[in-house]
């Protein structure tokens, strides 16, 4: 089977600014392989090298087995694409725009066009100018779909999305999958990669630091929470457990960042004090990146 | 520049004025050396009607002539121009960048931001002013002219007030409506329809008086570089621009302000209606993006329709004109030898030719059919960068080269239709008077005009391809072809470079007299061939560059 996206070295530098450094990445076909890095990170570039939008300093991307300069034309037939910062033409209803793209696409079917604007709730009859930015993102994802393409890529793609939304382009993404297509989907957010990728490839100033599966990121994956008890409390005994970091303990409140399994930790602080409240949420991507893939 | 709505407004335009003056300037020194090098007998010589005419005083010199073209005409029509793509960004540019909510949210009032707006254009056109004023005064001295009894000072006065009045005609505009383009269209329309009229109108017996219904006659009308500031103008175009700008304001505070949307088109408007929608189905149908270069067309088709009609209906009322003009001028006219009127840039009027030539075709049509070719050039590649809307094109298995191609084949499209409408508006002007003009010399003289405008859309296509920027290829390509027009009309008065001309595009555009002589196929095919190696410069460019990210 044909490797999806291969990039051998792959470097592009602007000026002085080294966007990518030497970036070897292997995405397999029919996976859904999350990009995941903080902003500015090179994610966007790497997309746009792809796409043949701009072209390597040194090194190549290699996509559906076709060089990325030399048969740019032949890929992009086979690739759909949500840029991330998506621009549409304000003037063009989205049927409109739809029409054209099908057309330079040698035609659609619009069979296909209808049901991926029923199940993203989209109306193609207004100007996409009058759009709000999440029904424009619509837009741009139906005709990244619609073309039924071997390859998705997709910067940023659930931005503006409402959550019902996100989560029938998730479905979609799984779908696509399912089919033996590949969808490469870049984004800073953690939690939608986490929903729908198998691999995750992650990138830090231009570097690839690490790609694993999302099984083995998930273990990783940090909580962050917050007590609040009946009485003031020390420190000691949250310092004490395995998978404790960042602990502030104010008065009575505490707050901690945890990557251990919960059940050792509430053990631990309920015999010990009352708990008058626990928020739980999802330790963010940068917390992510400092602790595990921390510059050396 | 960034502590106020005013200060960064000017600093939003200081490199637009940086480059108009040195142009302007530098045309000035130019000219002053073209006319020092000549023998200006046959100026001075001319009877005085025929000066008059041509704008010449008795004892005229090289510095009357010099201030006489590049400032009161080309000077005064760019210093315009920068005011009213001033004005008309001043609310409505907000608006359509989708940044005067951002602005607006600060504590700041709409009428403050208006006022510090206007302001800021008014201060901004002083600036260009003053800069002129001082290079009027320092190429007489750098090329050693004798400039006793010119007031250049006068000049740039009513220049500056000629200019806010357009400014602030745009802004009024944009103001009450939002729009940028509709603002800067119909006050570009307004200058240049008042600028020909002042200089058509007075020629024709009993019409003299209707010049003063248009604003460029209290610009040039009491020709200031001869006699000084008149008051009595600058009143009416002082007061003629509060009265603008306190229309500006109550515009802006009495609507709903814009946020970047696009507004209903007219048609889609019609579309309401059952029947007039089903007329419109059959007429669009899905057509308008069939292809890159069908929906490229259909972009520009306002634009394309709006010059159409502005060349249709200059056609048309010279030929009518050409009958009222006095007898005794036409009559004087032909006894004028031909080497004579060539030199005053003037064809011979007392012919149907010479005067559709002067009036019409050296520098209306050029102007209206370049500013098309400019615009769909600029707006190829550089524009769908800057809309960024270019990505998501070229994610479609279309090269790059085809792109340029397409887009390319949409400008041809474009001025190859306007040509036609030349065409047809010049002979139905000369039908309805009976001018009787050759058919096929008109066909030749309209069909250069296309290439002629078309090797200035090259230049701006190839710009763009290679650059991306949007904002240069439009500065580029017009400057260009501003100062490309001034050398093909001044140079040759001067024998020792009268050869520079001849390097301009212009040169193959008249040189040969279409309108008399039919085509010079030679003089057609090298600017075809311009054209040509623009584009393959423009695919060259686009093909090897990355593209940019954002504007």
């Amino acid at each position: 089977m044909e490797t999806a996206i291969r990039t051998e070295g792959l470097t592009k530098h602007y000026g002085d600014v080294r966007a990518l450094v030497d970036l070897d990445l292997e995405v397999r076909t029919g996976e859904i392989f999350g990009f995941l890095g903080p902003n500015g990170a090179g994610k966007t570039t790497t997309i746009r090298v792809f796409l043949d939008e701009i072209r390597p300093t040194a090194g190549r991307a290699s996509i559906l087995g076709m060089d990325s300069r030399a048969d740019s034309v032949a890929i992009r037939r086979r690739v759909g694409y949500v840029p991330g910062d998506l621009a549409l033409y304000p003037k063009l209803t989205g049927r409109e725009l739809l029409t054209y793209f099908a057309n330079l696409r040698g035609g659609v079917d619009w069979s296909v066009v209808d049901g991926l604007a029923d199940r993203l709730d989209s109306d193609l009859s207004r100007h996409i100018g009058d759009l709000s930015s999440g029904n424009r993102q619509k837009v741009g994802l139906i005709q990244a779909f619609m073309n039924e393409p071997d390859l998705l890529i997709m910067d940023e793609p659930s931005s503006g999305l409402d959550p019902l939304i996100q989560r029938e382009f998730q479905a979609m993404m799984r779908e696509v999958a399912a089919e033996g297509r590949t969808v490469f989907l870049s984004s800073h957010t953690l939690s939608e990669v986490q929903r729908v990728a198998d691999r995750v490839g992650i990138i830090r100033h231009g570097e690839l630091v690490a790609v694993e599966a999302v099984s083995s990121l998930r273990s990783k994956a940090m909580r962050r929470i917050e007590f609040e008890f009946a009485e003031p409390v020390t420190a000691e005994a949250f310092a004490a457990v395995d998978g404790v970091r960042d602990l502030v303990v104010e008065n009575h409140r505490v707050s901690l960042a945890y990557d251990g399994k919960i059940d050792t930790l509430l053990t631990t602080v309920a015999g010990r004090y009352e708990v008058v409240d626990i928020a739980t949420h999802e330790a963010d991507l940068e917390e992510i990146f400092l602790t595990y893939y921390e510059e050396p | 520049m960034l502590a106020t709505i005013f200060t960064k407004s000017v600093r939003d335009r200081w490199r637009g004025v940086a480059i108009a003056v040195v142009v302007i300037g530098g045309m000035l020194v130019f000219g002053m050396e073209v006319y020092s090098g000549i023998d200006l007998s046959v100026y001075t010589d001319l009877p005085e009607a025929l000066r008059s005419l041509v704008g010449i005083d008795e004892g005229t010199d090289a510095a009357g002539l010099a201030y006489g073209a590049m400032y009161a005409t080309y000077g005064a029509l760019t210093i315009g121009s920068l005011a009213l793509s001033i004005g008309a960004g001043s609310v409505a540019g907000e608006e359509r960048d989708g940044t005067i909510g951002l602005l607006l949210a600060n504590p700041v009032g709409r009428r403050r931001f208006v006022m510090e707006k206007l302001g800021a254009l008014v201060a901004t056109i002083a600036a260009a002013s003053l800069a002129l004023w001082l290079a009027g005064i320092l190429a007489p001295v750098a090329v050693g002219a004798d400039v006793a009894g010119r007031h250049v000072g006068a000049l740039v006065v009513h220049m500056f007030a000629i200019s806010v009045f357009f400014g602030m005609l745009a802004a009024a505009i944009g103001g009450w409506t939002g729009r940028r383009p509709l603002a800067s269209g119909t006050t570009a329309f307004v200058m240049v329809a008042s600028f020909v009229a002042v200089g058509v109108l007075p020629l024709i017996e009993g019409w003299g008086d209707l010049a003063r219904a248009f604003p460029w006659h209290y610009y040039a009308g009491s020709d200031p570089i001869a006699t000084g500031v008149d008051w009595g103008d600058l009143g009416v175009l002082g007061g003629g621009s509060a009265v603008l700008a306190v229309l500006t304001v109550v515009g802006v505070e009495r609507r709903d302000l814009g946020g970047g949307e696009v507004r209903v088109r007219l048609t889609e408007r019609l579309r309401s209606n059952a029947l007039a929608g089903r007329v419109l189905d059959r007429l669009e149908g899905s057509a308008r993006v069939s292809h890159i270069w069908v929906k490229t067309l259909s972009d520009h088709q306002t634009l394309v329709i709006v010059v159409g009609y502005i060349v249709v209906f200059f056609g048309i009322v010279l030929g009518p004109m050409y009958l009222s003009i006095d007898d005794a001028l036409r009559d004087f006219m032909e006894q004028v030898p031909e080497a004579v009127l060539a030199m005053v840039g003037y064809a011979d009027m007392g012919t149907p030719e010479g005067w559709y030539q002067t009036e019409n075709f050296s520098l209306t049509i050029p102007i209206a059919l370049v500013v098309v070719t400019a615009v769909m050039g600029a707006n190829a590649m550089a524009g769908e960068e800057a809309d960024r809307t270019m990505g998501l094109l070229v994610a479609n298995p279309v090269s790059r080269r085809r792109i340029v191609l397409e887009k390319a084949a949409a400008m041809v499209a474009a001025t190859v239709l306007l040509g036609l409408f030349v065409f047809v508006g010049t002979m139905i002007g000369s039908l309805v008077a009976g001018l009787d003009m050759n058919a096929v010399n008109v066909a030749a003289t309209s069909a250069l005009a296309v290439l002629l405008a078309l090797v200035f859309g090259g230049l701006a296509l190839a710009i763009g391809g290679a650059t991306g920027r949007r904002g240069a290829a439009v500065a580029v390509t017009s400057g260009a072809a501003l100062a490309l027009y001034i050398v093909n009309a001044f140079f040759p008065l001067n024998e020792s470079i009268a050869w520079i001309a001849s390097w301009t595009p212009f040169h193959y555009y008249l040189s040969a007299d279409p309108l008399n002589n039919g085509m010079p196929w030679g003089h057609a095919a090298i600017l075809a061939g311009l054209f040509a190696g623009l584009v393959a410069a423009a695919v060259a460019f686009f093909t090897r560059r990355d593209l940019r990210q954002t504007d």
